[in-house]
């Protein structure tokens, strides 16, 4: 069967670009004196200037990755880590000015959020610019607010939990966010509190050379239970930006939380993020992830089984296409009895794109009587792409049962056959495949995301196959 | 002493890309290795060729080989050879180290099957530091047995490279059951069309002994196929890597690898680490990878001791029915039964 040209795909709507504006851009670089001014500019509490400052010292003192993408071209002389867009932060999309509107509408979210969503925050650069939530939420004692009015408003909530789950020396770039971090969102549900609709915050980054920092913090008290969507993208420049995000997840004991997240940043970008749950007795940590923009993505969640009977699940997908390098994967620590987690990752590569799927399984000597089942599949798409999994389980309790597979392979000349005798044409019958090899990711999305996936992946496959 | 990296490195707080030995140093000023024995069905010679590994354990081990072998074994398999060829090498009081550089060439069309034996006599510390090299031609084949049975206080260090030309075969059946430290570094260039290597691999360790095993395979060739089955078991504080990479190149089309590992926990104590990789630069190829860890089935025991067994034996029973399907391989009854004999003494 013959095969036709791979197209760069127009990204249409996620690459219409703002002009340059803002209200105050940091010069690019990362010292001190930077570092203090970002302090300065966000009015930090001391304690927040001293943990930046100490965060700096570490990123100092850490070394590069020596595994994964070569990451050669991140110079930080070269990024501007703090962007301060040109209006504060409003609760009516009335009152964010019109360009920065006009492009959350585009994205759909003000539309989401009437149709689907308990609440919603967007962050455009480096600050949130809208947040708002249900009325009866707030009534139910339910916080959903950017993270510097949390810090403010709630500082002993934020100061026990702020990068205790994720802490500053875990790698070179949680350090770097630690110094820098700004915007993101803080989600407290009280004891007890179901949070029936999603809420969402969506992330926004418009400005060349500059980096996104957000950090997100949630925490789900004991019986509450949510599902939080988190959204991202950016236009594309000709030079690199970072995102260096943090997610901290308390999953406290009999909670749930879902974590849905549709990635799709520019293809300049390096998306360095990192993300973590803790996960109390007899909670459950659901992931779902979706990941298609980026130029570099580094990402691998982890939940930390601690509570007894503590569950997770992680349903994941990657799709590398021409000149991205997509490492991601999932990472699980069992350290209490009758844990168990099941992960579901899958990836397709094309057009000379690059996806590793990387993990970790640590069932550690506490963990009696836990189950751990990884499948893991790759797909290519054609033959200047490349596929890797390189997954490592660490098993230090014979009272275990724990299972890996994986599987890399093309999409079946059968199926194909099969699905064009029935008159479907070829690319139909690959496009076709393709969506029922991400339906196990889509299913796992409310139905407006499922939509924007399967979209997304329209979009990566037009003119790509045949 | 950085030993056995794997061919991509994954994160560091996974502990796995390598190992790092302390507290040991390499013996020097070894003496010549006189105890071993070889099978009188094929002509050696000690004229070794010069050689650099691609992978192998690390520069430190592959150099003493290189600058101070104790033994050299040149083989050219220019015949169909049908009794095994066997090469004995019997540690004792005597003979405490062995630095062996062993080349094997196999001529087009030839066929034979090679058993290398790892032995000792007195229960004391042993080294030993191999590097095992094999060439096929095309349509040759070749079954080669590398049976370790060394005690669990010895240092055991094995680099093989291989080389499988177009139509070519290598079975390798790997039994690795001694030394206080076992570390294994497995490559195979499999450059040529429809060249084929399976390789079957049992571990079984006690005490505080260590595997680390490290397989590669290179898919180059098109129609060219690899299966890598591991199937260990671990009791009291033993403990063990187990790293295989199957690397489909770019042009090795129609080409299908396999790893398969089961790792036996028989104690709460013992550990077990993989890294059972997949990466894949041709799209027309078929990659499958599995890995398991667990103890034994309960049902299992409970229905072996309800016929009359008592724990011991019920445990020796299943570890050697999973032991099986790759002792099957072997071909060579009496070094099975030898092997068998290996595993009830060492689960006593």
């Amino acid at each position: 069967m013959s095969k036709t040209n791979i197209e760069e795909i127009n990204r249409n709507i996620y690459d219409i670009k703002n002009k340059d504006e803002y209200d105050y851009k940091i010069k690019k670089g990362l010292t001190k004196e930077i570092i203090e001014e970002i302090s300065k500019q966000k009015n930090d509490p001391i304690w927040m200037k001293e943990f930046r400052l100490k965060a700096l010292d570490v990123y100092n003192s850490l070394e590069m990755p020596t595994w994964g993408p070569d990451l050669s071209e991140l110079n930080m002389d070269d990024i501007a880590t703090y962007v301060r867009p040109k209006t504060g932060l409003s609760n009516s999309w009335e009152d964010v000015p019109e360009d920065i509107k006009n492009t959350f509408d585009k994205l759909g979210i003000p539309e989401a959020e009437k149709k689907s969503l308990a609440g919603v925050g967007a962050q455009y650069d480096s600050e949130v610019v809208y947040h708002s939530m249900k009325e009866e939420l707030i009534k139910q004692g339910v916080i959903y607010t950017d993270m510097e009015t949390a810090v403010r408003k709630y500082p002993d909530l934020v100061k026990e939990h702020f990068m205790k789950c994720v802490p500053v020396n875990d790698h070179k770039f949680v350090a770097l966010h630690g110094a820098v971090w700004s915007g993101g969102s803080f989600v407290y549900v009280p004891k007890g509190i179901k949070v029936d609709i999603p809420l969402q915050s969506y992330f926004r980054l418009n400005s060349p050379e500059s980096g996104q920092f957000e950090h997100t913090l949630i925490i789900v008290d004991e019986g509450a239970s949510l599902h939080f969507i988190e959204g991202c993208s950016a236009p594309k420049y000709n030079k690199v930006n970072l995102h260096a995000g943090c997610v901290e997840l308390y999953v406290k004991d009999n909670a749930y939380l879902r974590y849905s997240t549709i990635e799709n940043w520019s293809k300049n970008m390096l998306n360095l993020n990192t993300k973590k749950a803790i996960v109390g007795n007899n909670a459950k940590m659901e992931w779902v992830s979706g990941s298609f923009g980026s130029k570099i993505s580094m990402l691998y969640p982890m939940s930390i089984l601690n509570g007894e009977n503590a569950k997770t699940e992680f349903t994941g997908i990657s799709f590398a296409g021409k000149g991205q390098n997509l490492d991601n994967g999932f990472k699980v620590i069992h350290n209490n009895i009758n844990t168990s987690s099941i992960v579901n990752a899958k990836s397709i590569s094309k057009n000379g794109g690059t996806c590793t799927y990387r993990s970790l399984v640590r069932v550690n000597e506490t963990a009696k009587n836990s189950k751990c089942s990884v499948s893991c599949e790759s797909l290519m798409l054609d033959d200047i792409s490349k596929s890797d999994t390189i997954p490592t389980s660490d098993i230090r309790t014979d009272e275990v049962e724990f299972s890996h597979e994986a599987k890399i392979g093309k999409i079946s000349d059968k199926t194909i056959f099969y699905l064009m005798s029935r008159g479907i044409s070829e690319e139909d019958a690959k496009a076709m495949i393709v969506r029922g090899f991400a339906y196990p990711i889509s299913k796992e999305l409310p139905v407006e995301y499922a939509v924007e996936m399967n979209n997304l992946i329209n979009l990566e496959l037009e003119g790509s196959i045949g | 002493m950085i030993l056995n990296e794997t061919p991509v490195r994954t994160s560091k707080n996974f502990n796995i890309n390598n190992i790092e030995l302390t507290d040991f140093n390499i013996p020097t000023n070894i003496p010549k290795f006189n105890n071993v024995t070889i099978s009188d069905n094929i002509s050696i010679t000690e004229n070794t060729t010069n050689f650099k590994l691609k992978y192998g354990l690390g520069d430190i081990l592959e150099n003493q080989v290189k600058s101070s072998s104790n033994k050299k074994i040149k083989i050219n398999i220019e015949k169909n050879i049908a009794e095994p060829i066997l090469i004995d090498f019997n540690f004792n009081k005597d003979n405490l180290s062995l630095i062996e550089d062993i080349e094997i060439c196999a001529s087009e069309n030839k066929k034979a099957n090679i058993i290398i034996k790892y032995r000792y006599k007195e229960d004391i510390e042993y080294y030993h530091n191999g590097i095992i090299r094999l060439n096929t031609k095309p349509n040759s084949n070749i079954n080669i047995s590398i049976i370790n049975l060394l005690n669990e206080q010895s240092y055991n260090f094995l680099s093989i490279e291989n080389i499988l030309e177009e139509n070519s075969k290598i079975n390798y059946c790997n039994v690795d059951f001694g030394g206080k430290n076992s570390i294994t570094n497995y490559y195979s260039n499999l450059k040529g069309n429809n060249s084929n290597n399976q390789i079957n691999c049992i571990y079984l360790g006690k005490q505080n002994q260590f595997f680390d095993l490290n397989f590669i395979g290179e898919l180059y060739g098109e129609k060219s196929n690899i299966d890598i089955e591991v199937q260990g078991a671990l009791k009291d504080n033993a403990k063990k890597h187990f790293k295989g990479t199957i690397d489909f190149k770019k042009g090795s089309k129609k080409s299908k690898g396999n790893e398969n590992e089961f790792c036996m926990l028989m104690s709460d104590t013992s550990k077990s680490i993989a890294l059972p990789m997949l990466l894949c630069g041709e799209e027309d190829v078929e990659g499958n990878h599995s890995s398991a860890a667990g103890k034994v089935d309960n049902k299992q025991l409970f229905y072996i001791m309800s016929r009359g067994f008592n724990y011991k034996e019920a445990m020796k029973l299943i570890v050697k029915a999973r032991f099986n399907n790759i002792l099957e391989n072997l071909r060579d009854e009496k070094l099975k039964n030898e092997i068998i004999y290996e595993i009830d003494k060492r689960l006593d």
